[in-house]
């Protein structure tokens, strides 16, 4: 042990520390509550998150041993600026539009105080090498840099952050405000889950399944309860409920009782006095596992002689044909068909914030509440699977500020272990799991297998689209119906296709489960698609962008599932990035060469937004200082749905942006507006509050006045529910899928461009251009961050990212993007208000990354020839289809 | 082959064509009518509704149009004036998939179909 003297924000500070474990991180967030600073690699330094100033030097406080700081000055964000009196670089950050989820901000702040305390003018490149330990999911990194630039302007005395402040009278939609939570995400006061107290509450760990299939005989406890701190241990037959977490079919338990379906799955609870003595007596339960043959695919799950993984469904859980047209007489006629069979991988969502839950009881008897901090998108729905799953109505669920999600907080995860812990040992529980258990426990992005053939006739029209789609569900259904209808309904894109003949199929496995994940389905398929649309074009002679203006949807025509589209202003997008397209193109032929080829590609697509049958509720209420509160359950994990939800409302009621609060996060005081996920916040949520707003304005307008007093003395209501619900409500026909579809679009296309080693197969993304049209644009730079961290994403997609079970577990074996790889990207923006829009517009959030793969894949197949059939497109799956291409050269004798 | 599942349901209630959700909820509470609660409550072996329960189904009923959401229990003790153990004698599904069901509110959606 070693005693030693620091200051800490300025505040002196005596520790005695053991030497070789005792790292700064808990100094600062445990012992000083200081939790602005994060953590989020297991301690391992390949995040930035819970980066500190030690004596001017931006560390890792992770793994920075408090024994070697013997009179250091440690500086934590806390220490550079809170929201009443921000430092120039945190009103840089929120300026810049760099804060989405806010879990990096922090330490990305302290890592560029270091990098402009000694260089006020750095450039991009010096940024991003400053800032090679720090990783975000949301920003594609672009704001983050745009944001130091803009922080060294301020520091240069060049422009004040109040140059940039919108005016107080400039309009409410159609400018970046400032969102209303970034400034306490920039100042590290924003609490997420695991920063918040609880003084007295044990500690969770769980034991998880080491096989992907097997029988449970048996659990032996005895050795784990008498242990150090150990409190109890729970299995399912601790559980009051159904013990089944249910999204659209309960199959997946709580804590497993007879069986583990794939590895990982949870099997018993340790509660004990601290986190490291219940993790290493969950070490101690012995569980008596029978192992059943592992199906790792579908081909095994739908072989003769594979066990059934669920006791009251077929492997072979859910088909769903798409059959419109004639499609064998249109191949048959057609001038060119091209065909391929494409496959896409497992992978993680990758928010970068860990999972955790706490639990609680609130009060007494009848009265007795059962408080879960969760981190759900969904939080009435997961109430009400967590009502019946645990046996326990009175339930209420509250989100603390949230780390990311792109889809993996649809559903029900460390809620469920928490609250069961919370109920069966009467005592406030913290699960606060380490991100290789986060991904274990975690659902992923389901794997695609999908044959395509499509057709076209003489004036370069598609005329047939055949294909077969595998999907691996893995363990547990979770959405995996919704994912596979979701890319049904959006199967043809941007395009009219008369004839349709498809077969697809969702195959429960002992892989890891299958959920939401951003774009939902619609990003596999586009794969295909988008890259047999390129495939077709070639063969016809027809240059890429052409074929899909000349392909594209027009009003009265219909998708893929026969819906009748009203509105479809793809047209206007391929206009718009033809300059930059045409331009992208001059240069990849000049500068193309032997050992590098450089290439351009496309993809694009036509997102749905409100499925049939959806809809949402909200409410708006005026208060006594004449301020209006708007309820609706709407989290935003860094989409800007906190923006886009006062913007609107401050627009409807003419009213400043600082008289709209909004409470979105308990289902104590929250509508049950729906899940915040299928880009349906704006249009359906929005909607619903737009609807609640133009209500109470009525009710101004009526009563003559805006204030609270006014209306009570003219006896009028002050509270004002608002809904929206789509105008259609019947599923797809079940055997031929027809039916009515999505109730609007937002429109992308997408251009990469490359450069391919043609010897190593290393390809380099040397810019992606995204242009979009989201309808009426409320927040400009919120939708350029969500452009920009979509292509980041889909580009990880296409190149690195992949998540195998046992293996990824940390950031660096998931290949996380850095900002080394931060790709230079362009936005464009059309905005073309749709008629049913809520104000016009519609949403971009997952969009935003459907189109990236194919672009990507297509750009490496115009440098080098090589069509790459399976993501990602690592270099090796690069040489082997550069190997497969110069085969079929020798072979035809060019 | 597998049976498709299929999340929503068009039943005829009372006279009308009306979608419920896979667990027997209203899709949309608009399609609720008093017929519709009696003809349910049959169906779920209560029988014909009582004054006692018509109050509660009320309370849900208004309760939903204001706030967008079904009440916590606690709320729903005091705007019924009625105990738990009450409230589950009078529905013996339970609150949720009793109560609030016969009531027409809607269950907590998932996002799509």
């Amino acid at each position: 042990m070693k005693n030693v003297a620091l200051t800490v924000n300025g505040r002196p500070l005596q520790v005695v520390a053991d030497e070789k474990q005792a790292v700064l991180l808990d100094v600062v967030r445990e012992d000083l509550g200081l939790t602005g600073t994060k953590q989020s690699c297991d301690r391992k330094g390949q995040c930035g998150t819970c980066m500190v100033l030690v004596d001017g030097k931006a560390v890792l406080s992770c793994i920075t041993k408090v024994a070697a700081l013997q009179g250091a000055e440690v500086t934590t964000i806390e220490g550079l600026g809170t929201p009443d009196r921000p430092h120039l670089i945190q009103q840089a950050f929120v300026l810049a539009g760099a804060v989405q989820c806010g879990f990096c901000i922090p330490g990305m702040i302290v890592t560029a105080k270091e990098l402009l305390d000694a260089n006020p003018s750095p450039t991009r490149a010096e940024i991003r090498r400053a800032l090679r330990r720090n990783l975000c999911r949301c920003t594609g990194y672009v704001k983050i840099i745009d944001a130091i630039q803009l922080a060294g302007r301020f520091l240069r005395g060049e422009i004040a952050p109040a140059d940039l402040m919108p005016s107080p009278d400039a309009p409410a939609l159609g400018v970046s405000h400032p969102r209303p939570s970034a400034m306490a995400k920039a100042c590290g006061t924003a609490s997420f889950g695991a920063d918040i107290r609880m003084p007295g509450a044990l500690e969770i760990a769980v034991v998880r399944s080491p096989h992907a299939h097997a029988t449970i005989r048996g659990i032996d406890t005895t050795a784990a309860e008498a242990m150090p701190g150990v409190v109890g241990v729970m299995t399912a037959r601790d559980i009051r409920g159904t013990n089944r977490i249910k999204y659209t079919v309960a199959d997946r338990p709580v804590l497993c009782d007879d069986r583990v379906r794939t590895l990982g799955d949870p099997v018993a609870i340790v509660a004990a006095a601290t986190r490291d003595q219940a993790l290493a007596a969950a070490e101690a339960v012995v569980v008596d596992y029978e192992p059943l043959p592992a199906l790792l695919s579908p081909e095994a799950a739908l072989a003769d002689e594979a066990p059934q993984i669920h006791p009251d469904s077929p492997n072979l859980c859910y088909s769903q044909p798409i059959v419109k047209g004639d499609a064998a007489s249109a191949f048959a006629s057609a001038a060119a068909v091209v065909e391929g069979r494409f496959r896409t991988q497992i992978n993680h969502q990758a928010p970068l914030e860990p999972e955790v839950s706490l639990a609680y009881i609130d009060g007494e008897g009848e009265d007795a509440e059962l408080v879960i901090i969760g981190r759900s998108i969904n939080i009435h729905l997961a109430m009400a699977s967590l009502q019946a799953a645990l046996g326990w109505e009175a339930i209420r669920y509250e989100e603390p500020f949230s780390g990311g999600q792109f889809g993996i907080k649809v559903e029900v995860i460390t809620e469920g272990i928490a609250g069961a812990a919370a109920l069966h040992f009467g005592r406030a529980v913290r699960y606060v799991p380490s991100i290789a258990e986060s991904m274990l426990a975690t659902s992923k992005r389901h794997p695609f297998d999908m044959g395509i053939r499509l057709a076209a006739d003489a004036d370069g029209r598609l005329t047939a689209l055949g294909m077969d789609i595998t999907v691996d569900n893995g363990a547990y259904m979770s959405l995996g119906i919704v994912i596979l209808n979701r890319a049904l309904h959006m199967l043809t894109s941007s395009y009219f296709v008369p004839n349709i003949d498809v077969a697809s199929r969702l195959v429960y496995t002992n892989n890891p489960w299958g959920s939401a994940a951003r774009g939902a389905g619609p990003p596999q398929t586009h794969y295909a698609v988008e890259c047999a649309i390129d495939m077709l074009a070639e063969k016809m002679g027809i240059d890429p962008l052409e074929f899909r203006r000349r392909n594209s949807l027009k009003p009265g025509e219909t998708k893929a599932t026969g819906h009748v589209v009203q509105e479809w202003p793809f047209p206007g997008l391929c206009d718009a990035i033809r300059p930059r397209y045409e331009e992208a193109r001059r240069e990849a032929a000049a500068e193309a060469g032997d050992g590098v080829r450089r290439g351009v590609g496309l993809g694009a697509a036509a997102f749905g937004i409100a499925m049939p049958g959806d809809k949402s509720i909200a409410a708006v209420e005026l208060d006594p200082d004449d301020g209006v509160t708007v309820y609706v359950a709407a989290a935003d994990p860094g989409e800007g749905n906190d923006s886009m939800l006062s913007q609107l409302v401050a627009h409807v009621l003419d009213l400043p942006l600082d008289k709209i609060r909004l409470r979105t996060r308990s289902t104590a005081d929250t509508t049950a507006s729906g899940p915040a996920s299928g880009s349906r916040v704006t249009y359906m949520i929005g909607g619903a509050a737009v609807d609640a707003a133009q209500q109470l304005r009525a009710a101004m307008d009526e009563v003559g006045a805006r204030t609270h007093a006014a209306f009570v003395e003219a006896g009028r209501d002050t509270r004002y529910v608002g809904r929206r619900t789509t105008l259609e409500t019947a599923p797809l026909d079940p055997t031929t899928g027809q039916g009515p579809s999505f109730e609007v679009q937002v429109f992308s296309v997408q251009m990469a461009e490359v450069e391919v080693d043609t010897a190593t197969g290393a390809v380099k993304v040397v810019r992606l251009t995204s242009a979009a049209d989201p309808g009426r644009v409320i927040h400009p730079l919120n939708v350029a961050g969500q452009l920009e961290g979509g292509m980041d994403m889909g580009a990880g997609f296409a190149l690195r990212e992949e998540y195998v079970a046992g293996k990824t577990r940390d950031w660096v074996t998931f290949k996380f993007p850095n900002i080394r790889h931060a790709i230079d990207m362009e936005t464009i923006v059309v905005e073309t208000p749709r008629e049913l829009g809520t104000l016009g517009s519609v949403g971009i959030g997952e969009m935003a990354m459907v189109s990236t793969a194919p672009a990507i894949v297509n750009a490496i197949r115009d440098a080098c020839g090589a069509m790459v059939y399976e993501l990602p497109a690592t270099p090796d799956r690069v040489k082997a289809a550069l190997a497969a291409a110069d085969a079929r050269l020798v072979g035809s004798g060019t | 082959m597998a049976e498709p599942i299929r999340t929503r349901e068009l039943r005829t209630v009372a006279g009308h064509q009306v979608w419920f959700d896979s667990e027997g909820f209203f899709w949309e509470p608009n399609d609720w009518s008093e017929e519709a609660a009696e003809e349910l409550a049959h169906e779920g072996g209560i029988g014909s509704l009582d004054d006692v329960q018509w109050r509660v189904l009320r309370f849900l009923r208004e309760y939903y149009q204001r706030n967008g959401r079904a009440p916590m229990n606690r709320e729903l003790k005091a705007g019924t004036e009625l105990s738990l153990v009450e409230l589950e004698r009078l529905f013996p599904e339970g609150i949720r998939m009793g109560a609030r069901r016969l009531a027409g509110l809607p269950n907590p959606k998932t996002c799509l179909d």
